[in-house]
C-alpha cells in the first residue's frame, strides 16, 4: 500500500503544479501550455500506476470506498480534461477553472481512509464496468463544457477580462460547450440503461427510485432541458453558461453527496 | 339515412394545425420538462402508491402528447431522421413503461432445500397481470455460500432442478447475476435464506405429514431462531426454537453456510415443552410429532415483466438515434474558434 499511495501522492502533486501553473499563466497572461498538459499527462501516468497496484492487491477495481471513488474520478475527469485540453488548443486557458474543482476532489481524496472496503457480490459483473466508465465520461464531458462557461460568465461579470480576450468569443465558447453538454446526454443515457441493465441482474429490478437512480435521472431531465432552452429560446451565452453550471453542480451533488446519504444498496459506485 | 360528406376546409386545416403546433410547441416542453422533475422528486420524497403513481403519471402523459404533437407538427423532424426515430423512440419508452406498470409482478418466494416451489410468499402487481405462478414447478436442491473473514457475503450457488415445455427434467445453477427463468418469471435468489427443520407428523389415528417450518433468516435474524405454526387438528399453535450448540459461520475466517451439525429443537405446545434431536418424537395432545431433520430453505425474489427486452431495444435505439443526431448537429464539422455566425436551432 506504501507504493501506491506514494506514487498517488506524487501524481496529486503534479496535478496541482499542473492546475497552479494554469492559473498563474493566466494572471499574468502567459501561455504555458506544454508544462500544463506535460505535468498533466505526467500525473495521470503515476496516478494510473498507483490505481493498477491497488487493483491488482485487492483483485477489484476502485468502486467501493470513498477514496477509490474519489481516485478513480479524479483520474477519469484530469483524462477526460487532459484530451480535451490537447484537442483544443483556442480553449486551453480554461484550465484555470477547470483545476480547481479537480483540486476540491483530490483535497477529499487526501482526508479520505485508504483502507480496503468489501467489493459486494452484485458488483461482480462486466455491467459494472460499463456503467461506471459511461458515467465518468458523462461528468467528464460536463466539466469541460464548465470550463468554457466559467469563461462567459466572468466576462459578462467584467471580471478579468484583459486576461480572458485571449480566448475565443463568447459565441465559439458556448458552441463548443454545448457540444460537449449534447455528447454528455449521449453518454448519460448510456449510463442510466447500463445501470438498469445491471439492476435487474443484481436486485431484480431494473428500476426502483432509488436515491442514486432518482437524482441521475433528474439530471438528465435538466440536461434535456439546458438543450431545449438553448435551442428554444436561442438564449444567450450567459443563460447557457448558467444552465451548464445548474447542471455540472447537480450532477456533482448526485455523484458525490447522494451515494455517501443512501442506505439502498445502489451505493453508486461511481 | 343520408350521409353528408364534411369537407375539411383550409380554414379548419389551418386552426387544427395551430392547434397542434401549439400542442407541440417546444416552449410546452420547456415547460414539462422540470414538471416531470418535480414529479419525481414528489413521488420520492412523498408516500408511496397512487400519490406517487399520479405525479409521475400527469407529467408523462403531457410529456407524450407534447412529443406526438411536436413529432406531427415540427418541420425539423422530417428533415433530422435520426431525431424524428429518438423522439419516436422517447414516445415509445413512456408507452412501454406505461404497460409495464399494468404488467408487471414483483414478489416474493421461499422454497426449502430438497421441495418444491410452493407459490408466492408475498407479491405485487399491475392490474393487467395475468398470474401464472401457479403453474410454475421447480426444486431446490440445495445451495452454497461462501463468506469471506467478517462475513462478508462472497457468492451464492443454488442448485434447481425443473422441466421444460418438453417435459425433460433440466438442471441449473443459479446465483447472484443469473436468475431462474420459468415462463418468463424471473427468480433471483437473495440474502434471505435460513434454516428449516422437518417434521412428520401423526396425527391419533391416520396417516403421517412430512411438513418444514421455515425459521428466520440466518444470520440476519440469528438470535430470533424460533417460528410458531399450526398442526392440522390441533388448536393452539406450535411453536419452535432452533438452539445451535457451534458457531455456524465465523467471521474471523473463510466460512460457508451450512446446517449446524450440533443443534437441538425445543418445541413448546400450550404447557408442554420438549427438547428435540434429529429422529426424536414427542407426543403432543392429538398426536405425535418427529423431529426428522434440519435443511435449509433459499429466499428468492421473483419478477415478470414482458416489456423488459421491448424497453432494452427502445432504450438502444433512442441512444443510437440521439448519438447520430448529435454527431451531424455538432461534431459533423470542426469547431473553429474564430467567430463566426451563430448556429443555433433545429436546422443545425
Amino acid at each position: 500500500m506504501e507504493t501506491e499511495l506514494r506514487l498517488l501522492w506524487v501524481a496529486i502533486v503534479a496535478y496541482v503544479l499542473s492546475g497552479s501553473v494554469a492559473i498563474f499563466g493566466l494572471i499574468l497572461k502567459r501561455r504555458p501550455d506544454g508544462f500544463v498538459l506535460a505535468a498533466m499527462a505526467g500525473g495521470l501516468l503515476l496516478h494510473a500506476a498507483a490505481v493498477a497496484l491497488r487493483w491488482d492487491r485487492l483483485g477489484h477495481g476502485p468502486f467501493v470506498t470513498l477514496f477509490e471513488i474519489l481516485s478513480s474520478n479524479v483520474w477519469s475527469l484530469t483524462l477526460i480534461y487532459c484530451l480535451a485540453y490537447w484537442r483544443y488548443r483556442a480553449v486551453r486557458p480554461a484550465a484555470a477553472f477547470v483545476m480547481p474543482v479537480l483540486f476540491v476532489l483530490m483535497g477529499w481524496l487526501m482526508l479520505s481512509s485508504p483502507e480496503e472496503g468489501h467489493f459486494p457480490v452484485t458488483y461482480r459483473t462486466p455491467w459494472l464496468y460499463i456503467h461506471v466508465g459511461l458515467s465518468k465520461v458523462f461528468l467528464g464531458c460536463v466539466l469541460i463544457a464548465l470550463g468554457m462557461a466559467v469563461v462567459v460568465l466572468l466576462r459578462r461579470q467584467g471580471l478579468a477580462l484583459g486576461r480572458l480576450a485571449g480566448l475565443p468569443p463568447d459565441g465559439r465558447l458556448d458552441d463548443l460547450a454545448y457540444r460537449f453538454m449534447a455528447l454528455g446526454l449521449v453518454f448519460q443515457s448510456l449510463m442510466l440503461v447500463s445501470g438498469a441493465i445491471w439492476a435487474q441482474d443484481a436486485w431484480g429490478r431494473y428500476w426502483a427510485w432509488d436515491p442514486l437512480e432518482t437524482w441521475s435521472f433528474v439530471t438528465w431531465l435538466l440536461l434535456a432541458f439546458a438543450l431545449h432552452l438553448r435551442l428554444t429560446l436561442r438564449a444567450s451565452a450567459p443563460a447557457g453558461a448558467w444552465m451548464i453550471v445548474a447542471v455540472f453542480g447537480l450532477a456533482f451533488l448526485t455523484f458525490f453527496g447522494v451515494p455517501f446519504l443512501t442506505t439502498s444498496p445502489h451505493k453508486g459506485a461511481v | 339515412m343520408t350521409v353528408h360528406a364534411v369537407a375539411v376546409t383550409p380554414g379548419r386545416r389551418a386552426v387544427r394545425g395551430a392547434w397542434l403546433a401549439r400542442a407541440g410547441s417546444l416552449r410546452l416542453t420547456l415547460g414539462i420538462l422540470p414538471l416531470l422533475a418535480a414529479g419525481v422528486l414528489a413521488a420520492y420524497e412523498g408516500p408511496a402508491g397512487d400519490y406517487a403513481t399520479w405525479v409521475l403519471v400527469v407529467p408523462l402523459a403531457l410529456l407524450a402528447g407534447n412529443l406526438l404533437a411536436a413529432v406531427a407538427s415540427h418541420p425539423a423532424f422530417r428533415r433530422q431522421g435520426a431525431l424524428l426515430v429518438f423522439h419516436l423512440a422517447l414516445l415509445a419508452l413512456i408507452l412501454l413503461v406505461a404497460a409495464s406498470r399494468l404488467c408487471y409482478l414483483k414478489g416474493t418466494a421461499e422454497v426449502l432445500s430438497g421441495g418444491e416451489f410452493a407459490g408466492l410468499k408475498d407479491r405485487e402487481a399491475g392490474p393487467w397481470h395475468r398470474d401464472r405462478t401457479g403453474d410454475l414447478r421447480f426444486e431446490s436442491l440445495g445451495f452454497s455460500i461462501a463468506y469471506r473473514p467478517g462475513l462478508r457475503r462472497s457468492g451464492t450457488e443454488n442448485r434447481v432442478r425443473w422441466r421444460d415445455a418438453q417435459g425433460i427434467p433440466r438442471e441449473q445453477v443459479v446465483g447472484d447475476q443469473e436468475p431462474l427463468v420459468l415462463d418468463g418469471y424471473r427468480f433471483y435468489t437473495t440474502h434471505h435464506k435460513g434454516f428449516a427443520p422437518v417434521f412428520s407428523w401423526r396425527p391419533g389415528t391416520g396417516t403421517a405429514d412430512v411438513g418444514s417450518v421455515h425459521l428466520p433468516a440466518y444470520p440476519e435474524h440469528e438470535h430470533r431462531q424460533w417460528n410458531e405454526w399450526r398442526l392440522p387438528g390441533l388448536a393452539e399453535p406450535v411453536w419452535v426454537q432452533l438452539a445451535i450448540e457451534e458457531t455456524v459461520l465465523d467471521p474471523a475466517g473463510p466460512t460457508a453456510f451450512r446446517v449446524p451439525a450440533r443443534h437441538h429443537l425445543v418445541v413448546r405446545h400450550g404447557e408442554e415443552r420438549v427438547t428435540l434431536r434429529p429422529g426424536e418424537a414427542a407426543r403432543l395432545a392429538g398426536g405425535e410429532l418427529r423431529y426428522l431433520e434440519l435443511r435449509t430453505w433459499m429466499g428468492y425474489a421473483v419478477f415478470h415483466d414482458w416489456t423488459i427486452p421491448w424497453l432494452l431495444a427502445t432504450c438502444v435505439l433512442a441512444i443510437v438515434a440521439l448519438a447520430w443526431h448529435v454527431r451531424c448537429k455538432h461534431f459533423s464539422r470542426p469547431w473553429r474558434p474564430e467567430a463566426q455566425a451563430e448556429e443555433k436551432g433545429m436546422e443545425g
